[in-house]
C-alpha cells in the first residue's frame, strides 16, 4: 500500500469521512480514478492505493511536485452524527481508506472507537489504530483471529465498513443499520454518467458519485453489486 | 462563433453529447458561457431502470457502456428539469428514445411547447436496449418512419442521431432528411465488446456496450464526412472529441457544429477548452467567423 499526499487546501477543509476525490492527470488514462479520501493533513490530502492497474501505476511513478487534477469532495459520507457511544469501523484490504477520516469524526463526537483490520494475510494487513481499540483478522490466521473481519467484529451502536463488496454483503446480514461505502467502476463522478450504478434493495439503481458512496447496508442488493472489480489496463 | 442549424440559431459551436452531461444540473463547476447547447440524457415515455453494473469499462483510449438509457420517464422530465432549462441562456434539446414510432411520436408531443424544450434529438442509435434503438436506426424505412412519427408531432427543430453501425450511412442520412428532418448528428457509439480474463465472461453485464472517446474519432470523423456529403441538411459532428483539434476535423470535414461527450468525464473543461480553441484558432487563422473555416466537402 502506498500513500500519496497532495496539496488541496479547499477539499482538506471541507472534507468528510466517506468522501472521495476523483483524480486525472496527462498524460494518464481517459477517466479520472476514485479515492476515498485517507486522511487530512492542513492543507493536503491523502490517498491510500496499490498498484491495480495501469492508472495506479502512473500515479506511484510520480514524483514530489507532480501535478494531478483533484476533483473533490465528491458523494456523501458517514455522517456520523452525535448520540452514539461506540463505533466499530469493519474495513477489509484497502477499505481502510475512509476510516481514519471516520474515526476521527466519532471519536470527536466522543464514540468508542474499536477498529476491526481484515485481509488474507498479515502481509496485506493495515495498522491504522487510531482509536481505542484494534482487531486483526486474517483468512490464513497469520495475524489476529483466522477468519473474517465481520466475524471478528464486535457489536456497536454505530458500524461503519469499507471493503470488497462481499465483504459488505456479509456486514449487511449481520447488521443491516451499517453504514458502507461501496466500491465501484466509475465514470465521471460528477453524476451525469449514470455508469457506477448501485442496486437497490426497493428496486431501480442510484449513483455512487451522488447519493452513495455510503449506503445503510440493507439498502444495497448485494447480489447485483459485483465484487473484486477488474480494473482497465489503459491507456 | 454563432452557427446556425435549420431554425436553431447557437451561440457556439459546441454543445454537450446525450448521457454525457445528465440533465445539465449535476456538474456546477463546468464553464458553460461556452455551451453552444446541450442534449439531455435520453428519455423514454415511461421510466426505466437501466442494466445492472458493471456499466462501463474503460478500454484503450475508449470506453464501453451499457446504461441501458436509465431514466425517469417524461413526466418527470418535464416536471423536474424542463423548468430549470427555461431559465438558461443556451437551448436544450431532448433526446427522445422509444420502442415503436409511435412512442417517438407520443414524446415528441408531449414535449411539444414545454418550456426550455428547444428541440428533439431523435436516438435510433442506442445500442444498450433491448426494443427500438439500433433497430431503428439501421433501416432506412425504420429511420424514416421514426423521424416522420416525431415530425407530425411537432415544429421545434427535430435533429436524428445516426448509428455508426451499417453499411452506408448516406443511404440512412437521406431517408431522415427526406422525412422532415432538420439537422443529423453524426454517430452514436459503436458495439464492442470486452472480456474479464479473472471470470471468462464479459466484462460489462449486459454483455456489449458503445464505445466511445478517442479511440472512435477517425472513424466518426469519416462517418460524418459521409453523412454530410449525402444531405444538404446539417450535420453536427459527434465521436471522440477531447480536443481543439478533434473539433475543427469534423467542422472542415463538412459538420456545422460539433458534440463533445465522453471528454467530459475526464475533464469537467472539455467543452469550455474546445469552444475557446476553435476561436483561437479562427482568429490566429485569420478568419472573421466560422463560416470562412475551409471545408472539404464534395458532393455526392
Amino acid at each position: 500500500m502506498f500513500v500519496i499526499s497532495m496539496r488541496a487546501p479547499e477539499i482538506a477543509a471541507s472534507v468528510r469521512a466517506g468522501q472521495f476525490v476523483n483524480l486525472g492527470w496527462a498524460p494518464g488514462p481517459l477517466l479520472r480514478r476514485p479515492f476515498s479520501v485517507y486522511r487530512v493533513a492542513g492543507e493536503d490530502v491523502e490517498i491510500v492505493l496499490k498498484a491495480v492497474g495501469a492508472g495506479t501505476a502512473q500515479l506511484l511513478a510520480m514524483e514530489a511536485g507532480d501535478r494531478v487534477s483533484c476533483l473533490g469532495p465528491l458523494g456523501h459520507g458517514f455522517a456520523l452524527s452525535p448520540g452514539p457511544k461506540t463505533a466499530v469501523l469493519v474495513s477489509g484490504g484497502l477499505g481502510v481508506a475512509p476510516m481514519p477520516l471516520a474515526a476521527a469524526e466519532a471519536r470527536a463526537l466522543g464514540m468508542h472507537v474499536t477498529w476491526v483490520h481484515g485481509a488474507r494475510s498479515a502481509e496485506e494487513l493495515c495498522h491504522e489504530s487510531d482509536g481505542d481499540e484494534v482487531v486483526f483478522a486474517t483468512d490464513d490466521g497469520s495475524r489476529g483471529v483466522r477468519g473474517t473481519a465481520v466475524a471478528a467484529a464486535p457489536d456497536a451502536d454505530v458500524v461503519l465498513a469499507c471493503g470488497p463488496n462481499r465483504m459488505l454483503a456479509a456486514v449487511s446480514e449481520r447488521w443491516p443499520d451499517a453504514r458502507v461505502a461501496v466500491e465501484t467502476y466509475m465514470g465521471c463522478g460528477t453524476g451525469v454518467c449514470l455508469g457506477c450504478a448501485v442496486p437497490l434493495s426497493r428496486g431501480g439503481y442510484d449513483r455512487a458519485c451522488k447519493e452513495g458512496p455510503v449506503y445503510r447496508a440493507a439498502d444495497v442488493d448485494w447480489r447485483l453489486l459485483p465484487s473484486h472489480l477488474a480494473y482497465a489496463t489503459s491507456p | 462563433m454563432s452557427v446556425t442549424i435549420g431554425a436553431s440559431t447557437l451561440r457556439g459551436p459546441v454543445l454537450a453529447a446525450s448521457g454525457t452531461f445528465g440533465y445539465g444540473t449535476e456538474v456546477p463547476l463546468l464553464e458553460r458561457r461556452a455551451l453552444g447547447g446541450m442534449v439531455s440524457k435520453g428519455i423514454f415515455l415511461r421510466p426505466r431502470a437501466g442494466t445492472p453494473p458493471p456499466r462501463i469499462a474503460e478500454t484503450p483510449s475508449g470506453m464501453l457502456n451499457a446504461i441501458g438509457l436509465q431514466g425517469p420517464g417524461v413526466e418527470a422530465l418535464i416536471r423536474d428539469y424542463a423548468p430549470q432549462w427555461a431559465t438558461w441562456d443556451f437551448p436544450v434539446f431532448v433526446n427522445i428514445n422509444g420502442e415503436s414510432a409511435a412512442e417517438y411520436g407520443e414524446l415528441a408531443a408531449r414535449l411539444d411547447g414545454v418550456p426550455g424544450v428547444a428541440g428533439f434529438e431523435i436516438n435510433i442509435s442506442c445500442p444498450n436496449v433491448e426494443q427500438g434503438g439500433l433497430y431503428f436506426g439501421n433501416d432506412p424505412h425504420a429511420a424514416a418512419a421514426v423521424t416522420e412519427a416525431v415530425r407530425r408531432r411537432t415544429n421545434l427543430p427535430v435533429w436524428v442521431k445516426l448509428t455508426p453501425m451499417v453499411s452506408d450511412i448516406g443511404v440512412i442520412a437521406r431517408a431522415v432528411e427526406s422525412a422532415g428532418a432538420d439537422a443529423l448528428c453524426a454517430i452514436n457509439t459503436y458495439v464492442g465488446m470486452s472480456i474479464d480474463l479473472n471470470t471468462y465472461r464479459p466484462r460489462l453485464s449486459f454483455r456489449t456496450g458503445g464505445l466511445s472517446g478517442p479511440a472512435i474519432r477517425p472513424l466518426a470523423v469519416h462517418l460524418a464526412h459521409q453523412a454530410a456529403r449525402a444531405v444538404r441538411i446539417p450535420v453536427v459532428g459527434v465521436g471522440g472529441i477531447a480536443r481543439t483539434e478533434d473539433a475543427l476535423e469534423f467542422l472542415v470535414a463538412g459538420c456545422t457544429a460539433v458534440q463533445v461527450g465522453t471528454a467530459t468525464f475526464g475533464n469537467p473543461r472539455a467543452i469550455a477548452e474546445v469552444h475557446d480553441g476553435i476561436a483561437a484558432f479562427l482568429d490566429e487563422k485569420g478568419f472573421a467567423s466560422l463560416a470562412e473555416l475551409p471545408r472539404y466537402l464534395p458532393r455526392d
